[in-house]
């Protein structure tokens, strides 16, 4: 429920129950003052009656009105002194109760005692509690229809630096590399907000930024002392007194130490990948690139005897970065050599702006989606570090490109569609 | 042939210094930038190895005041930043080459041979042992005057092999010499040995004597001895 909903709500429930007290006060000061009047107009009749009374040679019983309700009677009674009194009378020509306020009066003229009884209707309480419950309910309905249309109004005027702020925070994307910038608002409360969101962004931005220089230097600082041990194992296999088993343990720790300067490399690149760090963009046609990356893996492709069938049906012209387009293809085709079988093959179909690698290879024992995840390979490729996936990943993700991957009876295929694709 | 190197991890640039030392170099080193700035501007060398991060300066300011005195000297940049930028701006700069960190010390041999040999300061472009002749502008191999023909791969290995006579040059550092950042594969060993037999077999075809030696199955030497 939005902000607005709910204030009309809470207004309204807050109001209901103001309105009907409201409504039972004024019912009673409407009849209090109803009923005063009446009684004022009673008395001023009953005063004419008395006029009548005194310009009357002897006494008589006198009608003072057309239903014989209001009359002067002769009353041989000592009461003096008036009261009124409500009373309800049926009604022939309405057929209906009316409400009748009646003034008894005993008074004593020219030594006669005289009751003046003077009726007449007065405002009936149904009809005062219709009227107000019509009034409060109109009143209630304009207070909707106002608090509506007000906090329409004011939500648009008032809440708009609200929804600015907003706007700008589901835009901002820390990898950009800028500063959130919120603008200052005349509303203190949104100000305050946005100053506590500035303060509190910016300090994401910078951690953030710390976080990313510190792994770069880690990772650059790691190859130095990897650089040491490496050039200190070199040397040491130069040693004429090194016996067979003593190489081989040699040997192995150089393995290790390539792995874990490649290991690094691949996480630097995936870093530098994820910070965007790589800018420039050129046309480049992946045809081309394909061409050349196969033939950097030309000797690797002829050691296993794979063949290769390519199938270009039109061209596909990226525009991205360069050095990150080699590293897409490269990645792809390193898998599909790496992971064939001896006498293989991979196909390479082109159309559209579909990239399709298709290649023979043993049976897929981990979950397709989970390769693109960093470190999970198939356990069957032990010598692999399980990012080649990751990298390629990050790189159409970069691009907003779409990879698929599928495992079908001995053939895995990947296909690469490419979102910009400009020829 | 005199070597500088200006690197600040004392390990590593005792490791270049010996292994260069063992190649016949004069090598001199400086473990900071004011040094290795001296030194650059105090003496003439053939090559300079320059480490960019370093203690009180950046080494592409040392690659500057080398252009600046307008000296010969072959300039290697030997990082730990593998960064294309790095890369382009000292290459840009007047840098002959760029080698990231860990590297073999064959492979840096072999780099610095191959700048001495571009710029011409051992006399000659072309390696000469015994009957084996390399033309390395041509990509060429003459074994008794008969060229031999060799495939890209057979021509770097043996080019490898040769530049690091003598030295026991293991798989690892073949399989990144010939494939660079491709050594990964998981076959490279494999495949360097496909390599180094179809090597062998053509170089005995021209009556060429056997000089490379297995050793103990980790990597191969190029025996003159």
């Amino acid at each position: 429920m939005s902000l607005i909903k709910k204030t009309i709500l809470y207004y309204l429930l807050l109001s209901l129950p103001l309105l009907l007290i409201a409504g039972f006060i004024s019912y009673f000061l409407i009849q209090n003052d109803v009923r005063e009047s009446t009684d004022e107009s009673l008395w001023k009749e009953k005063l004419n009656a008395e006029k009548i009374i005194k310009s009357w040679k002897e006494p008589q019983t006198y009608y003072l009105s057309s239903d014989s309700l209001s009359k002067i009677i002769v009353e041989n009674t000592n009461t003096k002194g008036h009261f009124y009194s409500d009373t309800i009378l049926f009604d022939k020509s309405e057929q209906e109760n009316i409400n009748y306020r009646v003034l008894y009066n005993y008074s004593q003229i020219n030594n006669v005692n005289y009751q003046i009884t003077i009726i007449r209707s007065s405002l009936e309480s149904d009809e005062l509690t219709d009227g107000l419950l019509f009034t409060l309910s109109l009143i209630l309905g304009f207070l909707v229809i106002s608090f509506f249309f007000a906090n329409l109004i004011f939500s648009k005027i008032l809440w708009k630096p609200f929804y600015k702020t907003i706007e700008k925070l589901n835009s901002y994307d820390i990898k950009q590399n800028t500063l959130a910038e919120f603008e200052t608002s005349s509303i203190n409360e949104f100000k305050k907000l946005n100053e506590a969101l500035t303060t509190m962004t910016n300090k994401i931005y910078s951690d953030y930024n710390h976080l990313k220089e510190f792994s770069e230097n880690a990772s650059h600082e790691m190859q130095t002392p990897l650089a040491v041990i490496k050039a200190k194992l070199e040397l040491l296999i130069q040693s004429q007194n090194l016996r067979e088993q003593e190489m081989q343990q040699i040997q192995a720790i150089d393995d290790s130490v390539n792995k874990l300067s490649a290991l690094n490399k691949a996480l630097v690149l995936l870093t530098k990948i994820e910070n965007n760090q790589f800018v420039n963009l050129s046309k480049i046609s992946i045809q081309k690139v394909i061409d050349v990356q196969l033939l950097n893996f030309e000797s690797f492709i002829q050691n296993k005897n794979i063949t290769i069938q390519k199938d270009y049906q039109n061209e596909i012209i990226v525009e991205m970065n360069a050095t990150l387009c080699d590293i897409l293809i490269a990645n792809l085709l390193q898998n599909a050599i790496k992971h064939n079988i001896d006498g293989g093959s991979i196909n390479i179909i082109i159309e559209k702006n579909k990239c399709n690698i298709v290649n023979t290879g043993l049976v897929l024992n981990a979950i397709p989606v989970e390769l693109f995840e960093r470190f999970k390979k198939n356990d069957s490729s032990k010598d692999s570090l399980g990012l080649g996936l990751s990298i390629v990943k990050s790189i159409i993700d970069r691009y907003s490109f779409n990879i698929n991957y599928k495992y079908e009876m001995g053939v895995h295929s990947v296909s690469v569609l490419f979102a910009n694709d400009i020829s | 042939m005199k070597i500088l190197i200006i690197e600040d991890e004392q390990e590593l640039r005792k490791s270049i210094k010996q292994y260069l030392y063992q190649e016949g170099y004069i090598v001199e080193s400086a473990s900071d930038f004011p040094i290795g700035s001296e030194k650059v501007n105090d003496f003439d060398y053939d090559c300079v190895l320059i480490d960019i991060t370093l203690p009180g300066g950046n080494g592409l300011e040392i690659i500057k005041q080398l252009k600046e005195s307008n000296s010969k000297a072959g300039i290697i940049i030997i990082s730990a930043k593998n960064s294309l930028t790095d890369k382009i701006t000292g290459l840009d700069l007047g840098a002959d080459d760029y080698l990231p960190k860990p590297f073999h010390l064959s492979e840096l041999n072999s780099r610095i041979k191959a700048l001495l040999r571009r710029k011409n300061f051992e006399g000659s472009k072309t390696i000469i042992f015994n009957e084996i002749t390399i033309i390395p502008e041509e990509r060429k191999v003459k074994v008794n005057n008969n060229e031999i023909d060799l495939t890209a791969k057979e021509y770097d290995l043996l080019l490898f092999l040769i530049v690091n006579k003598n030295k026991v040059v293991s798989k690892n550092a073949i399989a990144e010499n010939l494939s660079g950042d491709f050594a990964s594969f998981s076959n490279s060993h494999d495949f360097i040995y496909t390599h180094l037999k179809n090597l062998r077999k053509k170089l005995e075809e021209q009556g060429c004597k056997d000089y490379i030696q297995s050793i103990y199955g980790i990597g191969y030497s190029f025996k003159t001895l």
